[in-house]
């Protein structure tokens, strides 16, 4: 056999007959929230293969070979993240599931909690039977009020239902002699849902652990890692909304049939976001490696205006520059780190020609100072201090060309020395934007006007 | 406290107090402060002082730590807010859309700017960060509920409604694969043969949600 030959070619086109939209099949489905909706549609049936046919390590190897990475943004391998669970030593272990989305340009995950809450579920008893965590906690950012009552019904039809609880897909002794299939106990597993109250930095994994515990959420010291000491100081993994939803189809499915899919180092399918200016915005699942080209135009019909720039993965992430180039490079981990940029949450926001760049800019750095949780000084200073200061000066008219020198040798110096990687998330973004933008802070400084007037974008 | 008339907020609440505390293992009593908060919140539009003593009180923690956590999150109200709290999405994609006029138009039809109540308690104002619907900007939250693709004519129908007295039922718009996935799931075989199934089959339902949820046709096309 002629393996390598005989490979079909991997799917990265939202229009390859071969994909299907999959953890957004039921989004946008009138009632699909319900478990009856979902159980007549194959519902719980992953969780049941992985939960009475395999081991949890076999379960860990499967999300292993899906090449699945998390979904919140910093793309790491989800199932080696399960792999440092340290051994069951008779302690509590927590399996956490991060529903805080919001970095901006990210609503993806929004819709997934208020619409198919039960793929969500799904995957978290997975995951807690592939950690052997019995106790679940799913942590919803405070305004997402819907998606909250959403998840408080699923959970409380799926208790009833058996679904969690005590001896989940437990089972009867059956036959006799060589045949006999002995009884299971079944896997106990619990969801403790929980409500944040509007606090991005609550989106860092430690930070919300902190606010899970009714502290102030500022992030932890890392190491140890949460593996080691996480929820209540007990091992813990923690994962995105879409990264759960994600391992439900690995395990129904295989990890060979969600590994067909992407390029070399991005599996699977993904949930892009579009924003900004655009005929039809909005979440749009595509294969990993799918073109800027194929959302932007094939999907979300085009700019309405011209564009100058791209926000690849949620504002943290550097622009790139509107290009033909640009377009046609596919959105997956390592292209975007080749070009200087990250994936981020996929979250895509087009930037208009007609838009001042450096009121775009100051616009993000003040969501940043904003959210600083104020616990170290290089972001407690720089990001949420200083910079927005220097930002209101230019707008003011009142910058000069030392001042941009000094920002972008401040945002330089600012890279790698805070405490958690807020500070960096605003730092990339601003330090892109004089990269690609520098002339329309220029015009800025030696205009007192900035090169494109506000406009009203408004719709009557 | 120093409130000798104010009825403690849990103590006609026994189940509800109990319940929220139950739902914490390993003695994570702590954990249940945000959700207290958030009881007290939804019932008086704010977490007063004494409110936050008795918070405290139950969880075991000093009123000074409770209030540090409760100053640490954007939502928490120190004072009232008004009976409909306009929240207003500030951040870039809602920018781009025309959220910095929604804001004004805001100022300009109430007379508050962010931070502030009116003298009758109908209205209070406040900016806030991305909500996560930067697809369907400019978002709106009044109270609970997100208002989504706020145009200038329906912004005047929100606030007529509010100032009639009556919340507002959600404006939710859809965009992407909210809407293509209709298509999709009419197109999937009625899964299983099981019994009882909801009779939601390849023929089924036309894209049009009832009950608020109003579904756009894929944005603008
Ligand atoms: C400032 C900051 C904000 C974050 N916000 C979120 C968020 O809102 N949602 C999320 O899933 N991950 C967020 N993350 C990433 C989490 O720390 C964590 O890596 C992630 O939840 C792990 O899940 P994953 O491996 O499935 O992606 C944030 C990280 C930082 C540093
Ligand atoms: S970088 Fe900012 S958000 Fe992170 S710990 Fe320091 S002050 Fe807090
Ligand atoms: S920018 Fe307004 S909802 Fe995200």
């Amino acid at each position: 056999m002629s393996a390598v030959a005989d490979k079909p070619a991997a799917i990265t086109s939202r229009f390859d007959p071969r994909f299907e939209v999959t953890l957004y099949r039921h989004v946008g489905v009138d009632g699909a929230h319900t478990l009856e909706h979902y159980r007549a549609r194959g519902g719980y049936r992953a969780a049941e293969k992985a939960l009475t046919t395999m081991t949890p390590t076999q379960v860990i190897d499967e999300v292993k070979a899906s090449g699945l990475r998390g979904r919140g943004g910093a793309g790491f391998p989800a199932g080696l993240k399960w792999s440092f669970m340290p051994p069951i030593d008779g302690r509590q272990r927590f399996i956490v599931c991060n529903g805080d989305e919001s970095e901006p340009g990210s609503f993806k995950d929004r819709y997934l909690m208020e619409d198919d809450p039960h793929q969500l579920i799904e995957g978290m008893l997975i995951a807690g039977w592939a950690i052997q965590a019995t106790i679940g906690i799913l942590y919803v950012r405070g305004e997402y009020y819907l998606a909250y009552e959403r998840m408080r019904a699923a959970i409380a039809e799926a208790r009833a239902a058996g679904l969690l609880g005590r001896g989940v897909f437990a089972t009867e002794a059956e036959g006799e002699g060589d045949e006999a299939t002995p009884a299971s106990p079944g896997f106990d597993f619990d969801i403790i849902l929980h409500r944040g109250a509007g606090a991005y930095i609550c989106g860092e994994e430690t930070a919300l652990m902190n606010s899970f515990e009714g502290l102030r959420a500022n992030p932890r010291l890392k190491p140890p890692f949460p593996a080691q000491a996480g929820v209540y100081g007990r091992p813990t993994t923690i994962n995105n909304v879409e990264s759960f939803c994600s391992v439900t189809h690995i395990i129904g499915r295989g990890a060979a049939w969600y590994a067909a899919m992407g390029t070399d180092d991005s599996k699977g399918t993904k949930l892009y976001q579009l924003s900004g200016p655009v005929a039809r915005p909005g979440v749009y699942e595509m294969p990993m490696g799918a073109t800027f080209r194929e959302l932007i135009f094939d999907l979300g019909g085009g700019p309405t205006e011209p564009a100058k720039a791209i926000i690849p993965g949620g504002s943290s992430t550097p622009m790139l520059p509107w290009s033909d180039e640009t377009l046609d490079l596919p959105m997956d981990y390592g292209t975007m780190a080749k070009v200087g940029s990250m994936l981020g949450t996929g979250g895509v926001i087009v930037v208009p020609e007609s838009q001042c760049m450096v009121d775009a800019m100051a616009n993000v750095v003040r969501f940043y100072a904003h959210e600083s949780c104020g616990k170290c000084t290089p972001c407690r200073e720089g990001v949420a201090t200083w910079l927005p200061k220097m930002y209101q000066k230019l707008l003011a008219g009142l910058g000069t060309r030392e001042d941009l020198t000094l920002m972008e040798e401040m945002v330089r110096n600012l890279r790698g020395t805070a405490f958690c990687p807020l500070a960096d998330a605003c730092a990339m973004p601003v330090a892109a934007s004089f990269q690609h933008f520098r002339h329309e802070y220029e015009h800025l400084v030696d205009h007192g006007q900035p090169k494109y007037p506000t406009v009203s974008r408004w719709a009557e | 406290m120093d409130l000798p008339t104010l009825q403690p907020f849990f103590e006609d609440k026994p189940e509800l107090l109990q319940e929220i505390l139950d739902r914490y293992p390993l003695g994570g009593r702590r954990s249940a402060l945000m959700p207290l908060m958030w009881e007290v919140q939804r019932a008086e539009r704010h977490v007063s002082e004494a409110r936050l003593h008795e918070i405290a009180d139950i969880v075991g923690v000093t009123a000074t730590e409770a209030k540090g956590v409760m100053s640490f999150y954007s939502t928490f109200h120190e004072h009232p807010v008004g009976r409909f709290h306009l929240q207003v999405c500030r951040t870039l994609s809602c920018k781009l859309a025309g959220g910095d006029e929604l804001y004004r138009a805001l100022v300009a039809e109430t007379g508050l700017v962010s931070g502030e109540t009116d003298a009758a308690g109908t209205f209070s104002l406040q900016n806030v960060e991305c909500l996560g619907s930067c697809g369907t900007g400019p978002v709106l939250q009044v109270n609970d509920t997100y208002h989504e693709r706020v145009t200038r004519t329906r912004l005047a129908e929100l606030l007529a409604e509010m100032r009639a007295g009556h919340e507002p039922a959600p404006t939710r718009e859809r965009g992407g694969d909210n809407v293509s996935a209709q298509k999709a799931a009419r197109a999937e075989p009625a899964a299983e043969p099981a019994a009882g199934g909801p009779a939601e089959g390849p023929a089924d339902a036309p894209a049009d949600a009832p009950g608020g949820s109003s579904d756009e046709e894929g944005g603008a096309a």
